[in-house]
């Protein structure tokens, strides 16, 4: 074992987690455990959500140290379970790193589901949430085509890297104009209802969650990164349909 | 039966949440539950007639809720706590800012921003105090395991 693969394989992992969604303690936590289980005690690892930082050093050798850079994160939940699952077992029987390595290109192989699916599941978390703020059954119909909506403009907007948060306003400025055409054709009876459950889709879920963990393991740096983001996203979404709504009332005075 | 006509939406939204955060499994069924399980809390603490502090007890119990699932799925506690906190998210709270907001209503949009951000922080509160506590657990067994250990 050399110095240069553990800390290639570790960071890799450490990447991988952090693309995933993962929060930041379990990152720092599981790379330093692999560090520990083969036996590199002087390990020093730093990650916050757009960086990772490790330096390791053998005995009788120089310190190795590596930087990754992290651009774009997606919520991908089996990913973090495989790679958690990956972490246990190597702290458990120490294999070989070509062996990890292979294990760890299955984890990146496992595919996403695929657009069409992505879409029907915007729609239906669209229809449902409508229903549970209390619109009607064809209210539910209407945001169901909001959310399908917000799928193929962020899935487009993402192909051209717009930023995040110019993405949450386009969307959502899309999906309060499917609304409130859908209830000028009397196809729909509540636009507020319809707005509020298709911008379900965009709350910055994972953000809020994560934020208030991250704090409470002592990573502050990445818990004020993560609540940033949050406020930012839920502007983003208050923007963009206040956007439609004022230019609607411009124009049709309703 | 509106109530749990309403629990069953949740689930259907949540169940669909889990193919965007790419959850697998078991864990379909198992987080989804969780957020019907908060909805219904939250219902049941009805007779306090305060939203905010129903939020907070229902985050408590989906907290604790994802906790337990983590440990018997070997899960991490997110993927169930970021599925299960959804229907607690202030969604029409933040909608409603914005419109009051661009309505000129600033009573109205002052009282409804304190509602979002409570609510909000309800949900913040609620996992801080949950997670520390399970944290706390987990150290106190670790060292009454093995006593006399230097702290790491």
């Amino acid at each position: 074992m050399n110095c240069y693969e553990a800390v290639n394989t570790t960071i890799e992992i450490g990447y991988q987690l952090l693309k995933s969604g993962a929060e930041i303690y379990r990152i720092e936590e599981s790379m330093r455990r692999i560090f520990e289980a083969y036996g590199i005690t002087q390990n020093e690892v730093f990650a916050i959500p757009s960086c990772i930082i490790v330096t390791i050093r053998m005995d009788g050798a120089e310190p190795v140290s590596q930087i990754k850079r992290v651009y774009s994160t997606t919520t991908n939940l089996e990913k973090v379970r495989r790679l958690n699952d990956l972490c246990r077992c190597i702290c458990k029987d120490t294999p070989d790193f070509t062996q990890v390595q292979q294990q760890l290109d299955e984890i990146k192989s496992i595919p996403a589901y695929s657009y069409g699916v992505q879409i029907i599941a915007f729609a239906l978390i669209a229809a449902a949430f409508t229903l549970f703020y209390g619109g009607n059954f064809a209210d539910s119909v209407c945001a169901a085509f909001g959310g399908a909506a917000i799928k193929i403009v962020s899935y487009h907007m993402k192909r051209f890297h717009t930023n995040l948060f110019f993405t949450i306003i386009i969307s959502s400025m899309t999906a309060t104009v499917l609304a409130l055409i859908a209830v000028h054709l009397r196809l729909g009876t509540n636009s507020d209802k319809i707005i509020i459950g298709t911008l379900m889709n965009l709350v910055p879920g994972v953000a809020v969650t994560n934020f208030m963990r991250d704090i409470i393991a002592g990573d502050l740096i990445s818990g004020i990164i993560k609540l940033t983001e949050a406020l930012l996203s839920a502007t983003a979404i208050a923007l963009g349909a206040g956007i439609a709504l004022t230019v609607s009332r411009l124009i049709f005075g309703v | 039966m509106e109530s749990i006509l309403s629990c069953i939406y949740v689930f259907i939204g949540c169940f669909a949440f889990c193919f965007v955060s790419n959850l697998r499994g078991k864990m379909m069924i198992l987080a989804p539950l969780g957020g019907s399980m908060g909805w219904l809390v939250y219902l049941l603490c009805g007779n306090l007639n305060n939203p905010i502090f129903q939020s907070f007890v229902a985050t408590l119990i989906i907290s604790l809720y994802s906790e337990v699932i983590a440990r018997i799925q070997k899960v991490p506690a997110t993927a169930c706590l970021l599925i299960s906190i959804l229907p607690l998210v202030p969604g029409g709270g933040l909608y409603y800012t914005m419109e009051y907001c661009i309505r000129g209503n600033i009573p109205m949009f002052i009282e409804k921003a304190g509602y979002t951000f409570g609510t909000a922080g309800a949900l913040a509160l609620g996992i801080l105090i949950v997670s520390s506590a399970v944290r706390l657990w987990y150290s106190i067994r670790y060292f009454a395991a093995k006593p006399f250990r230097k702290t790491p």
